[in-house]
């Protein structure tokens, strides 16, 4: 950026940062530290902050009863085989949208928008039902392609703009060298798209992992089960339990808040050369 | 992949490399019965699994909407033509939750987006730790709404809350404040764990955008001697226009449609202070009316799209301009 | 089912192509697999219910017992997805709130005929075998226990605040409660309850104050006919409870639902909790209070020292869709007699639904002993039952639960709030006619 910093702009913008930094990890710090917390202590007044007595019993009783272990395994993989098959799916759809001009191309567009204007609670009776006649009730692989889905329209939209940054000369060069469009697509486009792929599938993967209402509608069974529904019945039942649900918490955010950290920069870089520019 | 391997085939010679050249500004118009397989074939997957999975099952769930559909007794499911929208309109809470909504909308959009884009033009100069600020700032956009709403109220908290300890350490209250159970603050709190959310998203689009700015363009406003000001209202603001107004629209729709916070931190209380639309919507289900919250769900839909339709129009224009 | 099956050809089409076909297993050798869904889940019952089932599938190597827990919340909700749907369930948990709608939309299996020779019946208490038909004599559902209030109270903080026993009526636990409070040590006296299901405790302290003139059949109606909420003691009875909200309860049970109620015991911060016995298991895995920290006394009495206990009651029922019903009366039969009977009451602390339970010394001692003190005088803790079956509960309950917490938030007077509910059953009790 241009133009000199003065002293007292540096000093605006260091406190800026450094103020919303606080307000941004301070949650973060909160429920780790009452997680840490022994059980009777979280509602020791007055408040502590920092545990007096570190305790690991609340991630004890989390992998002892809960068999957290298995909800993160679920997560992992729907997730994980989700959002990479919602990426791939949608790098096709994306190449014709952002390659070809045709007739019904405003409209698909529009339908893509549309489905990010539906409430799931609309459609969940009936996904139910349709599910059960695919006897996909109850099973990872039901909820992946619902997922899917759910995942196409906006990382369809998103691809879309890395393509059309990317000169067409580039494909063109590749097909007269004699490869096929679809040859063309892979070998030529998709390693100068990564960091926009990488983009794109971080956010179907958070997407997929944070979902709730789905997973709750569509799994029935313990061993089935994703995070966000093992948490869900962690406030629901009985009494809520502060402490399993904070060590809960952690081993939600972790995942993603690692992927987020590690990719953070090839987001921003991803996004640099794409959908922003719609 | 069977269905894709046709493609490759019939694509194999694509029909603009020769005939007419390309319309400048347009690509490739002309129409070939293999352009148009291609097209459709690669089209295919994504427009099957958005058809089945969300499509379908929201037209199934919209026929609910006109019928008496109450899973508490299906034995009489007939149609009742629009008295579930009546239903809707004629509720006591109906214009609370209208207000709700908007309230939360626009509560939530307007802080996010001063709060992501002064984020994004401090993020765009370069610094030491850079790297690692973005890390941390960056993260609550991965946890999932309904958490966020979790550990929010659990800060939140009139008794054991860290919230209120904060403040009386602080001196700024003598006594807790029942956050989420006063009427008058219930909603302060869900737009608090809103706004700490969404930033990062903003933040993200908009320094992504900031970065595509040519220096060249700056540079050139510095030779001229151009204001700060002037420079963001003259050449940032502009250049990045479009982003900012599909950004928005983007998040004006999700957020509309975002029960996850509220329900995971108050469930749309106390006395349905912080009732939005999708949370009411949620409470009907739940109470097995299907129909009314069809017929809620519909109007969601008819509202937004209404609300994108202009939004687009009036953002059309300028989008022009920049390409 | 024709309107799915265009759908289902594309989504099937959908599956083949991304993922090749999955492979369903259907059970060979002859095993059977049931479905059993929970309602009223908590993890610490689910263990129990898993121990159990591993029980009945060792005495019956042929049947497997697949357990759904769905979260409380929600589980109502989706077992009516899972019944709707035909498939995915057997043996279910039916409630006295549910067994109505369910079996109207023709979800619910009659076990009549089943369980006509059945010895478990001999073992059972008059009133869980009663509990067992509906009104046209069809079992729908074999109650597991009763579910009743009591008063959990913490004997440290009223023995502090100068009270040698625990309150007997209503007005005594204002004053104990009162005595208790003190927001600023973050010690509270009662856990309110502001949000989900507000209602049936507020109807408690009403059907106190009227339990003189109350109709046994109908614990809503009085014995004149009209609703309980139209008599003027019902009035008392809601300033009182006000008054408990305002003096002695934490700000933020405006919103307090059942967990929040539970939580606000067991972490220690409260010193009365009105609650059903099963919390008595939770309270005693607390780890903030001690054993001798707390006890239970019997329900709150009105004025007149009688009192009204609205028992409740849930229990196994069979889907009307399930292909293996044989299989699931032998799991209804198995939860529903000798040792698991026993053991899932007494773990799960509910009111027993056989003979031999109650005489059980389990039940005489400890937290346990005021549910006796209950049972055995009938003359003060009157048994009446609640129109908990009516189709229009759900309704009722929600619109019960946003007026109370409109009061507590003092958006509506106690007057109003009754003026409402009179005649809200009026006008329900004369379309019924």
């Amino acid at each position: 950026m241009i133009g000199k910093a003065t002293a007292a702009g540096r000093t605006v913008r260091f406190a800026f940062l450094g103020l919303w930094l606080v307000f941004t990890v301070f949650p973060l710090y909160w429920i780790i530290v009452t997680s840490l917390k022994a059980p009777g202590d979280i509602f020791a007044f007055p408040i502590a902050y920092w545990p007096e007595h570190f305790s690991l019993e609340n991630y004890r009783g989390l992998f002892g009863k809960a068999d957290f272990g298995t909800y993160i395994t679920n997560s992992l993989i729907v997730a994980t085989v989700a959002g990479a098959a919602a990426t791939a799916i949608s790098m096709l759809s994306a190449y014709v949208l952002a390659r070809f001009e045709f007739r019904t191309k405003s409209a698909l567009l529009m339908a893509a928008l549309v489905t990010q204007m539906i409430p799931a609670f609309i459609a969940l009776g009936p996904l139910y039902l349709l599910m059960t006649d695919l006897s996909l009730v109850d099973n990872r692989l039901g909820l992946i392609l619902v997922y899917i889905a759910v995942c196409i329209p906006f990382c369809t939209v998103m691809l879309r703009g890395f393509f059309e940054n990317i000169p067409d000369a580039l494909e063109e060069a590749a097909m007269i060298d004699g490869l096929s469009r679809f040859g063309a697509l892979f070998r030529v486009l998709l390693p100068v798209m990564k960091p926009g792929i990488i983009a794109a599938f971080i956010f179907n993967f958070v997407n997929c992992w944070n979902e709730l209402f789905l997973s709750v509608t569509l799994l029935n069974s313990d061993s089935n089960k994703t995070v966000p529904t093992a948490l869900n019945g962690f406030i629901s039942s009985f009494n809520i339990d502060w402490g399993s649900m904070s060590a809960a918490a952690v081993f939600t955010i972790l995942p993603t808040m690692l992927l987020f950290a590690f990719a953070s920069r090839h987001i921003v870089q991803g996004l640099t050369s794409g959908a922003v520019k719609g | 992949m069977p269905a894709t391997s046709a493609i490759t085939k019939t694509a194999k010679r694509p029909s603009h490399t020769r005939g007419a050249p390309p319309v400048p500004g347009r690509r490739r118009r002309e129409f070939t019965t293999r352009r148009g397989l291609m097209i459709a074939a690669f089209m295919a997957p994504a427009a099957v699994f958005v058809a089945v999975f969300t499509y379908y099952p929201m037209i199934a769930g919209s026929q609910m909407a006109f019928r008496n559909w109450k899973l508490t007794d299906l034995t009489d499911t007939s149609w009742v033509g629009l008295k579930n929208f009546r239903d809707v309109f004629g509720d006591p809470i109906w214009g609370t939750v209208l207000g709700n909504s908007f309230l939360w909308v626009f509560g939530s959009i307007v802080p996010q987006l001063v709060i992501g884009f002064a984020l994004a033009l401090w993020l765009r100069r370069r610094f030491r730790f850079r790297g690692l600020y973005q890390a941390l700032v960056f993260f609550p956009w991965a946890i999932s709404g309904f958490l966020i709403g979790i550990l929010f109220r659990w800060m939140f908290n009139s008794e054991f809350g860290v919230v209120n300890d904060l403040l009386e350490k602080a001196g700024l209250i003598d006594e807790p404040i029942a956050w989420l159970a006063d009427p008058k603050t219930a909603m302060i709190a869900v737009l608090i764990a809103n706004i700490w959310y969404g930033v990062t998203f903003f933040a993200i689009m908009i320094l992504a955008a900031l970065q595509s700015i040519p220096d060249e363009l700056y540079e050139a406003a510095a030779l001229d001697g151009a204001s700060k000001t002037r420079t963001l209202f003259q050449i940032t603001i502009p250049y990045i226009r479009t982003t900012l107004a599909l950004t928005v629209l983007l998040r004006i729709i999700w957020i509309f449609n975002f029960p996850d916070l509220i329900f995971g931190m108050t469930g749309g209380g106390p006395n349905n202070e912080t009732q939005i639309v999708t949370t009411w919507m949620i409470k009907i289900t739940q109470q097995g009316d299907y129909g009314r919250a069809s017929a809620l769900g519909l109007l969601v839909v008819a509202t937004l799209l209404v609300f994108a339709v202009f939004f687009l129009l009036a953002t059309r224009e300028k989008r022009g301009v920049k390409q | 089912m024709k309107r799915r099956t265009a759908a289902l050809a594309l989504g099937s089409a959908a599956m083949m192509v991304l993922t090749g076909c999955s492979t369903m297993s259907p059970g060979k050798d002859g095993t059977v697999t049931l479905n059993m869904v929970e309602s009223l889940t908590n993890p610490a019952r689910s263990d129990l219910i898993k121990n159990l089932i591993a029980d009945f599938e060792q005495q019956n190597p042929k049947i497997k017992v697949n357990l759904i827990s769905p979260p409380t919340e929600q589980a109502d909700q989706k077992i009516q997805q899972m019944l709707q749907s035909g498939s995915g369930v057997d043996v279910l948990e039916v409630r006295d709130i549910t067994v109505g709608p369910w079996s109207n939309n023709g979800w619910l299996y009659d076990m009549k005929k089943d369980l006509g020779g059945w010895k478990g019946w001999k073992a059972m208490t008059e009133n869980a075998v009663k509990a067992a038909e509906d009104t046209k004599g069809r079992t729908y559902f074999v109650p597991y226990g009763f579910y009743g209030l009591s008063l959990f109270y913490r004997t440290d903080l009223i023995k502090e605040a100068g009270f040698s026993k625990p309150p007997a009526t209503w007005d005594e636990l204002l004053e104990q409660a009162s005595a208790i409070h003190d927001p600023a040590k973050r010690r509270f006296g009662y856990a309110f309850r502001g949000g989900a299901n507000a209602n049936s405790n507020a109807t408690a302290v009403i059907e106190a104050y009227v339990a003189d003139k109350v109709d046994t059949a109908n614990g809503y109606k009085l014995t004149n006919g009209k609703p309980i909420f139209s008599a003027p003691e019902a009035q008392d009875a809601l300033k009182t409870y006000l008054k408990l909200f305002k003096e002695a309860s934490p700000k933020s049970s405006v919103s307090w639902g059942y967990p929040e109620m539970v939580e606000g015991f067991s972490n220690g911060s409260t010193g009365f909790l009105l609650q059903d016995p099963e919390v008595i298991a939770t309270v005693s895995e607390s780890k903030s209070i001690k054993k001798d920290q707390w006890d239970t006394a019997p329900l709150v009495a009105g004025p007149s020292g009688k009192t009204v206990q609205p028992l409740a009651t849930a229990g196994w029922g069979i889907a009307d869709g399930s292909k293996h019903k044989a299989e699931a009366v032998k799991l209804v039969q198995f939860l529903s007699q000798g040792k698991a009977s026993t053991s899932f009451t007494k773990k799960n602390s509910l009111v027993p639904i056989l003979k031999s339970a109650i005489a059980d010394p389990f039940y005489k001692t400890g937290p346990w002993s005021s549910y006796v003190t209950m049972t055995e005088h009938p003359e003060k803790y009157l048994n009446v039952s609640q129109p908990r079956g009516v189709a229009w509960w759900t309704e009722w309950e929600q619109k019960a639960d946003a007026d109370v917490q409109k009061m507590v938030l003092g958006k509506m007077t106690p007057k109003e709030l009754l003026a409402g509910w009179d005649a809200y059953w009026t006008k329900k009790w004369q379309r019924e006619k």
